[in-house]
């Protein structure tokens, strides 16, 4: 096979560049820059808080519901906007993965990893607005840095799935969206399962089903650690852990199996 | 193997073609839900068995679709064949497509670092590589501002520079060398040299076949994906030349136009440089093709590909190209427009040409407006003192 000796050095060279990228291009020319990323989902949460606390008064029922909207909120875009990104990575940079060999996997990859750069920030912002209105954290805190790792490896995995069916079947993208919306609302982002001491879903029985929701673990364990400052449940470890290595490992082998493929389809 | 080696045994790739042929509007309906209809294989190569040594020089020649660039990109590793194997050893550096990976918005030498990661290069060495690419390039004052405020001519030499720049031990050349200017070019061309006196292997393809006689000691013909003739350039290109006068005495070209007629031109007129009307130009003479195009949409349609071809008075394209392939702003049209597209030939072989018209969006798959062999222009090359030159005379006693 021809190719140049891509080592791990190499690697994480190309990524490092193709994040940085990523982020040089997307701020160009734009007066709020990265406040962007923040201002998203302040947005979503001021039409939340009104909706779910003066139109349907659960939110009520959770002090300082903003902020636990916002614990989740900022994780989601994350995941939403990453995804997004991912699923065209390969089909907006077809002239360039048909005119040089380099490892493509970077593209999808690279993506979701500028934004976990922008969540780290995120988060950082979002942690001094909780210690300000008195959620302090716990030495819980630490346990964030696992927890992204395994969110990003998921994030990753689904995202190198969806750049590949893209390619076949532009529909993808479409799809995604509506995928998205569904998800947001079938995930503990504007209400908790069982993180936070509040009971807002009345059927157990439901709260078990949605914790097989794959990004279930990751939103209950930002619950606990930020919002609630404890340590998060077992079994949100265990749901994400799977989850991520199962999508991940799939990713892999997938994107693998189709390379060559969709390397000609471009 | 040694730096610099090549060898394709028995490579196979096959391209998947899709066919969406709707003939009515029921099957077009039922198109919209299953799109891709009818699947076939294209083999692009059958069964190729190259060996190339170090320093080798090598042309690929061949009509459009005989496998040309498809070879070129399993050499550079982008396809895998499908069967067989191909393996080289050595630094590649590839001239497929210059200036791909840069990015707009990033100064020409943030672009530099990215693709100097892209092509597997460390850091450091690229940071000592930037001011050499620069000053090659004629763009070492540019390097901070943005490659979209860059003409076409400085972005093609920066992509040039670049991708020379990794003292390759291949280098795999698909027909760019239209970089800039003519100066430029000629530096190009240097630099190519120089890399085959250095004893680099060089793999060129290209329809120019004086410039692959010049640099090249042997060539392949494909056609249809198989290896016709491998020998020296010049049995090649007789073989290569005598099979295609054959194959084009037979066809006569009779304008053909069809299309969707969604775009049209309204009107087509060639102009010489002095902007008179004519049909017959000489020698560096600019062709202007003025036109009127049309759209009957109601709003502004974009991304339209204006494209042109030059045929030979049997049928035999010469050129053909357009200005998506040529990196030139593609056409929006809202409701009428009126554009024009300056050809400039250097016309080795005088004589009755075709010139043809056509409006594209290859990325939706329409044809709007097809012209081919519509407009007949003669070439005709300037009057040259003294007409003859003495080659030689030799006298002989017995």
């Amino acid at each position: 096979m021809i190719s140049g000796n891509w080592g791990m050095g190499r690697l994480v060279l190309l990524m490092e560049s193709l994040v940085a990228k990523d982020l040089k291009v997307r701020y160009k020319r734009s007066v709020l820059g990265f406040g962007w990323f923040l201002l998203k989902p302040l947005f979503s949460m001021v039409v939340y808080y009104f909706v779910f606390t003066r139109i349907l008064r659960f939110g009520g029922a959770i002090p300082h519901f903003s902020l636990f909207l916002l614990t989740g909120l900022l994780p989601w875009n994350f995941f939403s906007s990453s995804l997004s990104a991912a699923t065209s990575s390969l089909l907006d940079n077809h002239r360039l993965i048909r005119s040089i060999y380099f490892p493509r996997m970077s593209l999808p990859a690279a993506e979701v990893t500028a934004n976990l750069v922008h969540l780290i920030l995120a988060l950082a912002v979002l942690e001094v607005l909780l210690i300000s209105f008195g959620h302090y954290p716990g030495i819980s805190l630490v346990m964030i840095l696992p927890a992204l790792i395994l969110l990003t490896m998921m994030t990753a995995g689904i995202g190198m799935l969806l750049s590949i069916g893209n390619v076949f079947y532009r529909d993808v993208r479409q799809f995604i969206e509506v995928l998205l919306l569904a998800w947001f609302y079938a995930s503990p982002i504007i209400y908790p399962l069982d993180s936070i001491g509040v009971d807002i879903i009345q059927s157990q029985k439901l709260v078990q089903i949605l914790k097989f929701n794959p990004v279930s673990g990751f939103m209950e364990i930002m619950h606990s650690i930020f919002y609630a400052g404890t340590w998060p449940s077992l079994w949100c470890w265990i749901s994400l852990g799977s989850w991520s290595f199962a999508f991940l490992s799939a990713g892999i082998i997938v994107f693998r199996k189709a390379e060559p493929i969709v390397v000609k389809e471009l | 193997m040694k730096p610099g080696g090549i060898l394709m045994k028995n490579v196979t790739l096959d391209y998947r073609l899709y066919h969406d042929r709707a003939v009515s509007l029921r099957d077009t309906m039922l198109n919209l839900f299953n799109r891709r209809t009818r699947v076939e294989k294209f083999r692009a190569l059958d069964d190729v068995s190259v060996k190339i040594d170090p320093g080798e020089s090598l042309a690929i020649i061949g009509s459009n679709g005989a496998g040309k660039s498809t070879t070129l990109k399993i050499l550079a590793g982008i396809y895998r064949p499908t069967s067989g194997t191909a393996a080289s050893s050595g630094r590649i550096a590839s001239l497929l497509d210059l200036g791909v990976g840069f990015h707009p918005d990033l100064t020409g030498e943030e672009n530099l670092m990215l693709n100097g990661a892209m092509l597997g290069l460390g850091r450091n060495d690229m940071k000592k590589l930037v001011p050499e690419i620069a000053d090659f390039a004629q763009l070492s004052r540019f390097m901070d501002t943005p490659v979209k405020y860059y003409s076409n001519g400085m972005f093609m030499r920066l992509g040039f520079s670049l991708a020379t720049a990794v003292n390759p031990d291949i280098l795999l050349i698909d027909e760019v060398l239209a970089v800039g200017d003519v100066e430029f070019q000629e530096k190009c061309y240097r630099r190519i040299w120089d890399f085959r006196k250095m004893g680099k292997t060089i793999i060129f393809v290209s329809h120019d076949l004086e410039a692959v006689s010049k640099l090249c000691a042997r060539a392949i013909w494909l056609h249809e994906g198989k290896v016709k003739m491998d020998g020296n350039t010049e049995d090649t290109l007789s073989g290569y030349l005598e099979s295609m006068q054959k194959r084009h005495t037979y066809t006569t070209a009779t304008p053909k136009e069809w299309g969707t007629r969604e775009i049209w031109f309204e009107s087509v007129r060639l102009k010489n440089s002095n902007g008179i009307p004519t049909r017959t130009f000489g020698k560096g003479e600019s062709i202007i093709v003025e036109t009127v195009i049309k759209s009957r949409s109601a709003t502004p349609v974009d991304n339209v590909v204006f494209g042109f071809s030059i045929h030979r008075a049997d049928g035999e394209v010469i050129i053909g190209t357009n200005n998506l392939e040529m990196n030139q702003s593609l056409i929006c049209i809202d409701g009428s427009l009126n554009s024009s597209i300056e050809i400039i030939l250097d016309i080795e072989e005088p004589g009755t040409y075709i010139l043809g018209l056509a409006l594209t969006d290859p990325e939706a798959g329409m044809d709007y407006h097809w012209q081919e062999y519509f407009y007949p222009i003669t070439l005709i090359e300037e009057r040259k003192y003294p007409p003859l030159r003495l080659s030689r005379a030799v006298w002989k006693q017995e």
